[in-house]
């Protein structure tokens, strides 16, 4: 199974270009609102049926639901065997936006497909794009009422008192949303924000403040045992199902890693993709912005819990082709949760594994003047005031349900409203506001692509000794700005090998140096030197590579 | 004080007893011996090893002549296509056999640790045998239901028993994989040289060796003395380089441990060797899962290994000891001290004390993420060969010439071996040192027996113990039952307790309306705990082995009481007062 290399011109191009050219055949942004599966589900068909031969859409697996776990494959001829990244979206149910820029992205990039630089990497590299893992959770935001789901179709019993989904939200006020609730209580401990009497916080005694409200989720106590809405339907957060520090019994994370039926197929393909070089997530979750910083301490013990020091270097070079290629900005930190896809695919799975939300709330810009005297007032620290105030400048409605008072038969005599920040709003802007950050990121995702390995064999030499013995000598090297593997998944047995091979034909023996050569990543830019002793004539052939490389073949003429 | 439900079993069990000759001496030209079965409708031989067909003629043998006792279930489907047989043992004519309290046994999850099939295979044909003629057995089917699998790795068992293999070899699947990451699969196994069924050793007579034959008994190797010359290397198993890559035998049937494919501090390969991409990655995995969480009864586990003598316990791995709370590890102790007196030679211990650390075990799974109470054992032993401890490390090769007359060890042969030249072959048999030798299988599966039905036993039962009631005044009435357990096992470990694992156990009462419900605390002093929601039926989180719990109702009117307790690994049971 060989493939052969186009000239390596690849590696070496300029990214800058690439950005006009992506941006002159930047799609209109797909009109409304975030689809339901079905409609990712059509459009994913209209992309295979646009773009044919540069793509394959295939289901991996059936959600508890019933719905499809699509994955879409892009690249020209033989995917399998060329190196490949995973683009995976869509396995935190309330993170609309990743599977939209997952889609877009493959739109975007199949719409420059006929430019050459386009057609070249897609003619070298597979691209396996996943754009919803979770289908069942992400379909709540169209069914009725819409909440923030991360559980799948799976029946759970969330609280684990017996019961399944015995507690509910309920739509109070009948606006087709669930929001939230405020009780005034004496035993209440939030106050109204004095950045922004909307937003609720924590009132603080070393201010002097007392709390006013009490705040629950929007519905009753179905099953008065004190708490709100914990066990309604919603199964398994498939991000916290996965291996890699796996929380145990808390809800959402399933009754064992790997419970789900999307993780088990995104796993099984993956696994048995010994192409993917390297993984790349829309999820809350952000190591791209900024790296995670190598701790010896974590990588000494048998269980890893750090990044390797290699990889730390990796992840310093990818960040800052991140934010170069982005030029996004305050991304906020979004650090792991246990359970989560990102670190197992890279701790458990071996892969580098990179994760972005993609879209967050930019930073409010500083106060232009600041007259004497008069300091403008310092942009809020809080996450939900943040929100609220980009809104506001951007006119995006919608996004708050203003308060309103409504019976709650919990609370007999008190005075309940109901209202707070729409379910989904805070993660996911209008759809509109993704067709720039799309772009963006298919800039830094073909960036990525052109820095990995480029294997290739040089400074060849046949040295014919007397008695048909032939010393063969070629140095391998890695000519690209990516090493050849992770550091981790050098111990990974499922990570495969760097392997150089003098391959012989009948009548040729190796008579001096390993026929076949299985060995560590190998940096960039870094080369071996690759020795054999051969007896008999004829043609041979030297490979070096993998699937996550590519091969790398030239023929000897033993004489 | 009627008890409803074991008037119930008496009943039945009248109305089998009348079905059933007394089976004592039918077809014995002699006397029975005590412990075994006089006539068993199914004649079974426990002196060999059987192969998948074996397996499944019995289990269907069983569930054919034993109707009302024995039930064949397949739990799914191996890798290969086999059917993973699960016999289903129990009185199925009392009580409702679901909710009984289950215990689940399996055996040869290594597919070369043959015997755990024959022992778990024993176990239900003694349990059917002796129903109605051995009062404990009777009773223990009434009770209790048993799921027993004898061999959860079906496709690799068939390997050991119809392949050349070594005693080792395959303790895998059979699922293909590239062991030696040369991108071929499995295209490297060892070579059965002189077509015998037995991978042995490959000796090479050496000056340059650091190894000689043991002067007093040929079929052993041992170092030569640090100040004398050796005759012999140890080539390794028998094989040849089948790829010309310059190793031997290095990709093998398989080369995973189904063992390490459990859902409770799963780690990779490079952290657990012989794990694979996640737990329940191999199909046996998901169906024996599967069947588990689909029988929350299951209140006690056995799995079954060689080799060594050991009743373990989890954790598997050291900082799992946190999960194994003083008041479970008393319930371990008391079954695994029980079972170093049944089985003389054996141990109870503790896997990563005293074994090594284990993460991803299935026992680990069972205990800790099923809160059911589980042991794995470790059987055969060297105490076993001459019932002492063994001092010399020459025991199997003693044992091997005096009590089985040379049947264990392949006599050493010459070889011209491709690149080793001319070498010898010989060495112990795929079937000794790990699995039993033949006369000693029965022996060693009724003593198994014998500890796993201890344990059996000791899953809870329970009981109504009383329903008192006492007149409060303004027509209300306080109702007091006490339901206790009479076992050691609770129905919930403590460890599930805390995670919730299972749900509560119910104490329902019927024929009143309570207005409202309490757990009593202390009845002396009359500390109470009050239920606010659905007084009718109280949620107790356990009932604690050999103890008991005690609930209140206040009811308005009196008459007659019915209380009902329902739990999910304790059963159920009912009283009317």
């Amino acid at each position: 199974m060989k493939h052969r290399f186009l000239p390596v011109i690849l590696a070496g191009m300029l990214t800058s270009c690439f950005a006009v050219v992506f941006n002159a055949v930047a799609q209109t942004p797909p009109a409304g609102t975030y689809p339901s599966a079905a409609q990712l589900s059509s459009r994913l068909k209209a992309i295979t049926s646009r773009y044919g031969t540069l793509t394959n859409l295939q289901s991996i697996g059936k959600s508890p639901g019933g719905k499809d776990v699509w994955l879409l494959t892009v690249g020209r001829g033989k995917t399998a065997q060329k190196p490949a990244i995973a683009l995976v979206a869509g396995l935190n149910g309330t993170h609309l936006a990743g599977t939209e820029l997952a889609v877009q992205l493959a739109e975007k990039l199949l719409a420059a497909s006929n430019q050459d630089s386009v057609a070249r990497l897609l003619d070298s590299k597979t691209f396996y794009i996943f754009p919803s893992v979770n289908p069942d959770a992400q379909e709540q935001f169209v069914a009725k009422p819409r909440y923030e789901r991360s559980g799948n179709g799976t029946d759970t019993d969330d609280d684990r008192d017996g019961r399944l989904n015995e507690d509910p939200f309920e739509d109070l006020n009948k606006d087709g949303l669930i929001t939230q609730i405020r009780v005034e209580d004496p035993t209440g401990t939030f106050i109204p924000s004095k950045e922004d009497p909307r937003v609720l916080v924590k009132a603080d005694p070393a201010k002097a403040e007392t709390g006013r409200y009490l705040v629950i989720s929007e519905g009753t106590d179905n099953d008065k045992d004190g708490a709100f809405n914990e066990d309604g339907a919603g199964g398994v957060a498939l991000d916290k199902n996965f291996t890699f520090d796996y929380p145990i019994f808390v809800p959402g994370s399933g009754e064992m890693a790997v419970s789900e039926p999307e993780d088990r197929a995104l796993l099984d393909f993956l696994y048995k993709a010994p192409n993917v070089y390297a993984v790349f997530t829309f999820s809350p979750h952000n190591n791209l912005s900024e790296a995670p910083k190598f701790d010896r301490t974590k990588t000494t013990k048998r269980i890893i819990t750090g990044v390797m020091e290699k990889d730390a270097t990796v992840g310093d070079q990818v960040s800052k082709l991140y934010n170069s290629q982005t030029a996004l900005k305050d991304a906020p930190p979004m650090p792991p949760t246990k359970g989560n896809f990102v670190q197992t695919a890279y701790y458990h799975y071996g892969r580098f594994s990179f994760s972005t939300p993609g879209w967050w709330v930019p930073k409010a810009a500083a106060p232009a003047d600041t007259t004497k005297g008069k300091t403008a007032p310092k942009p809020s620290d809080n996450d939900d005031v943040k929100f609220l105030k980009w809104a506001d400048v951007h006119k995006v409605s919608d996004v708050f349900v203003d308060w309103k008072p409504i019976e709650h038969p919990d609370f007999p005599g008190h005075k309940a409203e109901v209202g707070g920040i729409s379910p989904f709003a805070r993660l996911n802007p209008p759809v509109s506001f993704l067709n720039d950050i799309a772009d963006k990121h298919l800039k830094f995702m073909t960036a990525f692509v052109r820095q990995m390995p480029v294997i290739d064999v040089v400074n060849l030499r046949t040295e014919a000794l007397s008695g048909g013995l032939t010393r063969v000598t070629a140095q391998v090297i890695n000519r690209g700005l990516l090493p050849t593997g992770s550091e981790i998944g050098d111990r990974v047995r499922f990570v495969p090998k760097m392997k150089i091979e003098l391959k012989t034909s009948t009548g040729q023996t190796v008579v001096s140096g390993r026929k076949r050569i299985l060995r560590s990543p190998m940096a960039a830019g870094e080369s071996m030197e690759v020795t054999f002793l051969v007896s008999g004539t004829g043609r041979a052939n030297l490979e070096a590579g993998n699937a996550m490389t590519g091969t790398k073949s030239i023929d000897i003429t033993l004489k | 004080m009627k008890k409803l439900f074991v008037l119930f079993c008496i009943l039945l069990s009248t109305t089998t007893f009348a079905q059933q000759k007394p089976a004592q001496n039918d077809d014995l030209t002699g006397l029975r011996a005590v412990g075994s079965p006089a006539n068993p409708k199914v004649p079974m031989r426990w002196n060999h090893y059987n192969d998948y067909a074996g397996i499944t003629k019995f289990c269907q043998d069983m569930a054919k002549a034993h109707p009302n006792l024995v039930k064949i279930e397949s739990m799914g489907k191996t890798f290969q296509g086999r059917d993973l047989w699960v016999l289903v043992v129990s009185d199925f004519k009392t009580g409702n056999v679901e909710r009984k309290p289950g215990f689940y046994i399996d055996g040869n999850i290594h597919s070369n640790e043959l015997q755990g099939s024959e022992i778990a295979m024993y176990t239900a044909w003694y349990l059917a045998e002796n129903f109605g003629t051995v009062e404990f057995t009777t009773q223990l089917l009434k009770d209790k239901v048993f799921y027993i699998a004898p061999s959860i790795n079906l496709d690799a068992r068939e390997d050991f028993i119809k392949n050349p293999n070594n005693p080792n070899s395959p303790r895998s699947g059979m699922m293909p994989f590239d062991d030696d990451g040369d991108g071929e699969i499995d295209e490297d196994k060892y070579d059965d040289l002189d077509g015998d069924g037995n991978i042995v050793l490959m000796r090479r007579k050496t000056p340059l060796g650091r190894m000689k034959q043991d002067p007093n008994d040929p079929t052993r190797m041992i170092p030569a003395k640090a100040d004398e010359p050796g005759e012999y290397e140890i080539l390794g198993y028998e094989g040849i380089d089948n790829d010309g890559d310059g190793q031997v035998n290095e990709d093998l049937a398989g080369r995973y441990d189904p063992n390490r494919d459990w859902a409770w501090n799963w780690q990779p390969d490079y952290v657990q060797n012989g794990a694979l991409f996640y737990p329940g990655t191999l199909p046996e995995t998901q169906a024996i899962k599967k069947f588990i969480i689909n029988h929350p009864n299951i209140a006690g586990a056995q799995s079954y290994h060689n080799y060594g003598g050991m009743f373990l316990r989890g954790p598997g791995a050291e900082e799992d000891q946190q999960f194994y709370n003083p008041s479970d590890v008393a319930v371990y102790d008391v079954i695994g001290k029980t079972g170093e007196k049944i089985i003389p030679g054996y141990n109870y211990f503790v896997i990563y004390k005293d074994l090594y650390t284990v993460y991803g075990g299935e026992i680990d799974w069972l205990a800790l993420g099923r809160g059911v109470f589980t042991f794995s054992t470790e059987l055969m032993t060297p105490y076993l060969l001459f019932r002492q401890k063994p001092t010399q490390n020459d025991e199997f090769n003693q044992f091997g010439k005096y009590l089985l007359f040379d049947d264990a060890y392949v006599t050493w042969k010459p070889f011209k071996h491709p690149q080793y030249g001319d070498i010898e072959i010989g060495g112990p048999k795929k079937n000794y040192i790990r699995n039993h030798p033949g006369f000693m299988l029965e022996e060693d599966a009724h003593r198994n027996m014998s500890f796993t039905l201890f344990h059996a036993h000791q899953t809870p039962k329970l009981d109504v113990q009383s329903i008192t009631s006492k007149p409060l005044g303004n027509g209300l009435t306080e109702v007091t039952a006490i339901v206790i357990n009479q076992r050691v096992i609770p129905t919930h470990s403590s460890h599930d307790i805390k995670y919730k694992i299972e749900r509560p156990d119910y104490i329902t009462l019927k024929g009143a309306s309570p207005l409202a419900a309490m757990i009593v605390e202390n009845a002396d002093l009359n500390i109470t705990r009050e239920q606010k929601n659905n007084p009718a039926t109280i949620e107790v989180p356990n009932i604690p082995g050999m103890g008991y719990v005690q609930v209140r109702w206040i009811v308005k009117g009196s008459g007659k009481y019915t209380v009902s307790v329902d739990s999910r690994k304790g059963g159920v049971v009912e009283k009317t007062q």
